[in-house]
């Protein structure tokens, strides 16, 4: 029967979408060619000063997960040219803003493509930080949602904060072996403290991507993002860029047997929280949300556990997951764009409406419970086999894990499409469907015909074990001990979905005390008194202009002033001679000193504006007189601007206030305490000028050298030269504050009406 | 503002204008450097504005583009610095190296360091213009 419900043309492809798509296939095919040919190897200077270089390489670990990157990415992006249009029209919103999906979407494929394909640790965690950008982009895409912008905000803090600790891990493996390069440090690094503490904190960087427990809270989350990004980030990108980390620094960790416990130890945790969540939640992509936590565990566990077995068994598990879980995360969005209804209990019976994505997304259900004609099936088999090597403790909480996914799986699918509902199913665009079936296709010609799949994780695995680390894919049909444990998951996983109905107490009481005092509820408190401590400093600083300067002033003439009393004074202060030609000098600085102290008399703004830039001018004049040309002319220009500024500024505020404030006359305490702290910060700012004027100018060679290599950079103004040359970095930085600065103040006087 | 003003202001933009670059290229040579000719482009568009008000200026000068020229002239000065770094010099290494002989234009020498001044200029012309822009016009964006 043709699956009506997957019969709408919908609206036209957007070009941004199609754009997309294209970028992905072409990342596909590139790929594959390259690897065909023999691999590719870029190494070029980046920044040599540093000793940093771009350098990228196409080995087995970049290739599959650079596969996984494109091939999963043209799939959803595919999915998400019907999808989109549908979650903007939901919203209200224009179709334009369609492109910003879709190119943040790009701009996560390229960032992910470049980080699995850098050598270079430090080009990496550029690469690192910029899937965080993009995934900030598109899990805050619905802006106007509060909860999206804050579930956006968090998966940034928690991935990016956690970053920095990478950051250190890279620092700390330089300073100690000279390099970046990730071949020549495990070809140099040796056990030890340099390698313990930088593998935990690649552990913890890379863990909190993959959104392990304890730090796993903001995936769940980031299910605020419109389902493509869901599908797409939460198997082939976003969390597997841990997991790859880990691969591509297990030559590194495995120095240190304890980190690789650890990375156990969190895996396992992960299984176990992921999945009993993952049986409790009724939110569809909540539900998948938790599994994925449940199944980058598996990985994770595999990765600790290490050699042949573990690494050929994490590749192959995240080869299969991304190819399952994204199929899942497209049915919840096609499942709920036909029904509208987006929980468990208010869905079933949809297998007779829609089979072909029934169909499709069984396949996929199947195969991540590791059923048998799957290419699940052997991911299974590798992690039954990985564990039963470790210790049979494992091997026993291996099956127990499958279990778990086994149930909550089967809840998911057998919740959608068996039994009954009253739910209403509109018809679907065909880009809603095919994606997902085609997915499920994949997952059965990989049961069938396990040979690609196997070579491809296996290249990978080689990499990830610094050996070789054959992916052994076939069905055996005896009693060896995967295939007892695997019918033991079965059987134990189908008790668990019969009999769930009772545990479900047991569920709520564990996801109620997780959100009561897990480390989600950390989070908030951790950022909330963050906040409220800037709040606190932000009010000190604003409050009152005059105290503060009162408090820097006071404290700072009093310390002056017990300098000066104690320093022996002698000829420190002279009163030099005065020639005629000063007289000028002197008369400029009189006129300085009289429009000072005029200063301090208008109430008016715009006169005391007016009479504060004249000292500014009288300054000017003696820096000329001085010889000193170039500070004058920037002293007269920067004093005009400001003077115009200030009036600028003065129309801005309103008359009244203006008015009500020069009347404003403080308590006569007041005013004699600031007369007080106004006349001794001069008196004592003036002892110390004079006493370094009435020392002879020290010959400073610094100067002298400026003078002398001037001429050889080409310049005769030595202040210039100064500025763009010698001393240019700090030109460079003043600008940009400078930049920094007038961005600041156009937003706060755009926002000024605003608020 | 008086028809006066509004004389004088039109007159003396394109001598302005010309001072500024004239502060600009010179500097390596003679008082004056980037910032001060930034500053005195500012002073010029500010003259504008003061006299035909916030319209007329925005009409007829690009002043909408003052933060693109902030960070272009940014972009500019980042570009000289890291330029040679790309090249496998030192950061901020101007050319022509000490020693070598500059191209001449005239009494114009050319040399990287200028280039770097210029993205001070632009940076300063812009920074200012988006301050102007927002005081005088300061609900612009605002709906």
């Amino acid at each position: 029967m043709p699956d009506r419900s997957a019969d709408v043309t919908g609206p036209r492809i957007a070009r941004s979408a199609l754009a997309a798509v294209l970028v992905a296939v072409a990342a596909f095919v590139a790929t594959w060619v390259a690897w065909e040919a023999g691999g590719f190897e870029v190494d070029l200077p980046w920044a040599p000063v540093w000793d940093l270089r771009l350098s990228l390489e196409l080995d087995g670990l970049a290739l599959l997960y650079a596969v996984l990157a494109a091939g999963i990415g043209a799939v959803v992006f595919a999915y998400a040219s019907a999808y989109v249009p549908r979650h903007l029209a939901h919203q209200g919103r224009p179709r334009g803003e369609e492109a910003r999906l879709h190119g943040a979407m790009v701009l996560f494929l390229v960032s992910m493509l470049g980080l699995v394909l850098a050598r270079d640790l430090i080009l990496l965690f550029v690469f690192w930080d910029l899937t965080a950008v993009a995934s900030w982009l598109l899990i805050g895409f619905d802006r106007a949602n509060r909860p999206a912008r804050l579930s956006a905000l968090m998966a940034l803090l928690v991935t990016t904060i956690t970053a920095v600790l990478l950051l250190i891990a890279i620092l700390v493996l330089r300073s100690e072996y000279g390099t970046t390069q990730i071949d020549e440090l495990v070809a140099v690094a040796r056990p030890g403290w340099a390698v313990a503490l930088a593998g935990v904190l690649i552990a913890v960087a890379a863990l909190t991507k993959s959104a392990q427990a304890p730090l796993h809270f903001w995936l769940p989350r980031a299910m605020a993002a419109p389902t493509p990004v869901s599908a797409y980030l939460h198997s082939a990108a976003m969390v597997a860029a841990g997991v790859f980390l880990v691969s591509r620094t297990h030559p590194l960790l495995a120095l240190e047997p304890a980190l690789l416990d650890g990375i156990l130890a969190v895996g396992l945790a992960s299984i176990v929280v992921g999945g009993l969540l993952a049986l409790w939640a009724t939110d569809l992509k909540r539900l998948l949300a938790y599994s994925t936590i449940s199944q980058y565990g598996y990985v994770a566990t595999m990765l600790g556990i290490g050699g042949a077995a573990g690494a050929a068994g994490a590749c192959l598990y995240v080869l299969v997951h991304a190819i399952a879980k994204s199929a899942l995360f497209m049915t919840a969005g096609a499942v709920t764009e036909a029904t509208g209804r987006k929980e468990l209990p208010r869905l079933g019976g949809l297998a007779r409406r829609m089979p072909l994505l029934a169909a499709g997304s069984g396949a996929a259900a199947a195969t991540l419970a590791a059923l048998p004609l799957t290419l699940g099936f052997f991911k299974d088999e590798l992690f039954f086999k990985a564990a039963a090597e470790r210790g049979t403790w494992l091997a026993v909480a291996a099956v127990i894990s499958a279990a778990l996914t086994l149930a909550y799986i089967g809840r998911f699918w057998g919740g959608v499409f068996l039994g009954r509902s009253d739910a209403t199913v509109r018809p679907l665009e065909r880009r809603l469907v095919w994606p997902i079936a085609a997915l499920g296709a994949l997952a059965v010609a990989g049961g069938l015909v396990p040979g690609p799949f196997a070579e491809l994780a296996q290249e990978a695995a080689d990499v990830t074990a610094a050996g070789p680390a054959p992916v052994d894919v076939a069905y055996h049909a005896d009693t060896r001990t995967e295939n007892v444990m695997a019918v033991a998951a079965w059987l134990t996983g189908a008790l668990l979905l019969a009999g769930r109905a009772r545990l479900q107490g047991l569920l709520s009481a564990i996801a109620r005390a997780g959100q009561a005092i897990g480390p989600e509820r950390l989070y908030t408190v951790a950022l909330e008194g963050i906040n409220a401590l800037s709040n606190r400093i932000h009010d000190v600083e604003v409050r009152d202009l005059r105290a503060r300067i009162a408090a820097v002033l006071v404290p700072a003439s009093g310390l002056i002033a017990l300098g000066v009393i104690f320093t022996p004074t002698g000829s420190t202060y002279e009163v030099g001679r005065l020639v005629g030609a000063d007289v000028p000098l002197v008369m400029m600085l009189g006129i300085g000193v009289l429009a000072a102290v005029a200063a301090t008399r208008p109430r008016r703004h715009l006169r005391l504006a007016l009479s504060l830039s004249a000292v500014g001018f009288a300054l000017a004049v003696v820096y000329a007189l001085l010889g000193a040309a170039d500070i004058a002319l920037v002293a007269v220009l920067v004093e005009t601007l400001f003077a115009l500024l200030f009036v600028g500024v003065f129309s801005l505020v309103p008359a009244r206030v203006l008015r009500r404030e020069s009347r404003r006359r403080g308590s006569p305490s007041a005013r004699l305490r600031n007369g007080l702290i106004a006349a001794t910060s001069g008196v004592v700012t003036m002892l110390v000028a004079w006493g370094a004027f009435s020392r002879p100018i020290p010959d400073d060679p610094s100067a002298q050298r400026h003078l002398a290599l001037a001429d050889e950079a080409h310049g005769k103004d030595v202040v210039t030269v100064i500025l763009a040359d010698f001393r240019g970095l700090d030109t460079l930085v003043e600008i940009t504050v400078v930049l920094v600065a007038a961005m600041a103040v156009a937003t706060l006087l755009h926002g000024r009406f605003r608020a | 503002m008086s028809l006066l003003t509004r004389f004088v202001s039109r007159l003396l933009l394109a001598p302005v204008l010309i001072v500024a670059v004239g502060i600009l290229v010179k500097g390596y040579a003679d008082v004056g450097d980037g910032f001060a000719a930034g500053v005195v482009a500012a002073l010029a568009l500010l003259l504008q504005y003061v006299a035909f008000g916030s319209d007329a200026v925005e009409s007829a000068l690009p002043i909408r583009w003052a933060p693109g020229i902030a960070v272009a002239g940014l972009a500019l000065a980042v570009l000289v610095f890291a330029g040679p770094m790309a090249l496998g010099d030192r950061p901020l290494e101007h050319l022509p190296a000490p020693g070598d002989e500059p191209v001449h234009i005239g009494s114009l020498e050319l040399i990287t360091a200028v280039v770097f001044d210029v993205g001070v200029f632009l940076l300063v012309l812009g920074a200012v213009g988006t301050i102007i822009g927002s005081l005088i016009d300061p609900d612009e964006e605002a709906p």
